[in-house]
């Protein structure tokens, strides 16, 4: 999903760089940043809006917290739903067991798509593993392509590694 | 107190040895004084009424049975020792056997009747009968205490049971065996294939000679078994546990996961209606993302919101940690 937020920070060195710490480490993909320092507050503060990407709720609210925590004041808050992703390993037999047709079928259920896909192919009569991303319009179609992909992968037996996040 | 040392492995060694060094400590900080009145290991039995003499007893037990101490029996096994001494407490410390628990199902079932308490570090009574042995020991009217079952020197169950005591548990996962985390550090971070870390791993001993427990995810599974019931107050068995191990993660799986950012983790899940282990992107700089042999289980509670709390899985001396902490807290509840 897209979070746009408008947050105050103090206006001395080094406060950006602070406020955009939590972002990163929860796994947030900032898109834009626009310094409004026209519009500073009355007490001295600049607003900054903020755009950024992250995976689900659960790992905004983390970044949200820790930015208030940090003192920082989040006076603007708006998200868009549109792009939740999950990204999963399959290791096993996997070209041999048609990836192709297994995406196809993902990107068959509405509001779903594969939006990457890394192979590494093992030795010879070894298994191969992939890094496959799956992209919803919302959580619900995200939910059931992973257990279409899991079923895919009971029937291919190839082995499914979910994010910690993803529950059965 | 009297204690009564069922099994002189690594881990019971470990623990008398902790009884010699901290003897002044026990003494002056909890008023306690263990008094070690029988140790019983496979081939026979040391006894003193009057407490063993623990160092010497190590040196004996270097070489051979404790049999071997002075006025020691052979063939005098753990179960008529564990009926003919008068103790307080009973340590079973024997391997673990999750088929059927034994012999320290019985070992814990006799010390219970018999009026003793019973400290363990054993999984396998507790993944086969965990229920029976919890209300046995309600109705024998003694404490039954097994910290160091899981999680080595971390208290992860006295810190849910007490500390958190305010909180709905809603859900346990952890990274709960050091065997298996080693291999998957050193394959993330060094780019090793599993077969090499693994030998590596056997050379140092982090890894037994037969490691399918731990590669499995068995071990780990038995971790999930006991957090389940003792935590969570599911009547859970081992074969409720779904599970999958490690041995298909390849050093390209690794890779792929790292250009994600992530690393892979055998993580144990335990929650109402799920208990499941395997193998799952971690993001580094999760709090379940520990390296090393280090075990790590997070709590997700609905005041607390979540708890993360990281250390040591094994090794004598820091499971000793927990078995001592059991005694302790047996000592303050009870006197004695």
């Amino acid at each position: 999903m897209l979070v746009k937020i408008v947050m105050e920070l103090e206006d001395v060195p080094g406060q950006l760089l602070k406020a955009l710490e939590p972002i990163s480490r929860f796994g947030g993909n900032i898109q834009s940043i626009m310094h409004q320092r026209e519009r500073k507050t009355p007490l001295g503060r600049v607003p900054v809006m903020l755009v950024f990407e992250i995976s689900d709720k659960a790992r905004m609210n983390k970044i949200l917290n820790e930015l208030r925590t940090m003192g920082v004041r989040i006076t603007q808050l708006g998200e868009r739903e549109g792009a939740v992703r999950s990204t999963v390993l399959l290791v096993g037999h996997i070209v041999h067991t048609d990836i192709m047709g297994t995406i196809d079928r993902l990107n068959g259920i509405r509001g779903v798509m594969v939006s990457d896909l890394s192979l590494a192919m093992g030795a010879p009569n070894k298994e191969s593993a992939a890094r496959m991303t799956i992209t919803a319009g919302d959580e619900k179609r995200l939910r059931l392509a992973i257990s279409t992909l899991r079923r895919a992968a009971g029937r291919k037996k190839l082995l499914m590694i979910t994010s910690l996040e993803e529950t059965e | 107190m009297r204690i009564i040392l069922i099994g002189f492995g690594n881990l019971g060694k470990g623990l008398a040895r902790i009884f010699v060094d901290k003897a002044d400590f026990l003494r002056k900080t909890y008023g306690l004084v263990p008094h070690v009145v029988a140790v019983a290991d496979e081939r026979g039995a040391a006894m003193d009424e009057n407490g063993l003499n623990l160092s010497k007893l190590l040196k004996v037990a270097e070489k051979k049975s404790v049999a071997a101490y002075e006025g020691g029996k052979r063939g005098k096994m753990a179960l008529e020792v564990i009926e003919d001494m008068e103790a307080d407490v009973v340590y079973e410390l024997t391997p673990t056997n999750i088929k059927n628990g034994e012999p320290g199902f019985t070992h814990i079932k006799r010390a219970m009747l018999t009026g003793k308490h019973v400290i363990t570090s054993n999984k396998g009574p507790l993944v086969v009968a965990f229920g029976e042995l919890d209300s046995l020991a309600r109705k024998c009217g003694v404490e039954f205490r097994y910290s160091a079952s899981v999680g080595g020197a971390i208290p992860v169950i006295n810190l849910a049971r007490r500390l958190l005591a305010g909180n709905e548990i809603r859900e346990v996962c952890g990274v709960l065996n050091g065997t298996t985390n080693y291999i998957l550090t050193r394959m993330s971070t060094e780019g090793v294939p599993f077969e090499i870390v693994l030998r590596e791993a056997q050379e140092l001993g982090i890894a037994e000679k037969d490691p399918t427990l731990d590669i499995r995810g068995i071990d780990t599974a038995c971790k999930i078994t006991i957090l389940a019931n003792s935590i969570l107050g599911i009547d859970a068995k081992l074969e409720h546990v779904k599970v999958t191990g490690i041995d298909r993660i390849s050093s390209e799986a690794i890779r792929l996961a790292r250009e994600a950012g992530q690393t892979i983790k055998l993580v144990g899940v335990a929650r109402r209606g799920s208990l499941e282990v395997g193998p799952r992107l971690v993001p580094f700089g999760h709090p379940l993302a520990v390296g090393g042999t280090l075990n790590a289980v997070k709590f997700e509670l609905d005041l607390a919101r979540e708890i993360t709390i990281t250390g040591f899985g094994a090794g004598p001396q820091e499971t000793s940690s927990s078995l001592l902490g059991d005694l302790i807290d047996i000592h303050r509840t009870l006197g004695g």
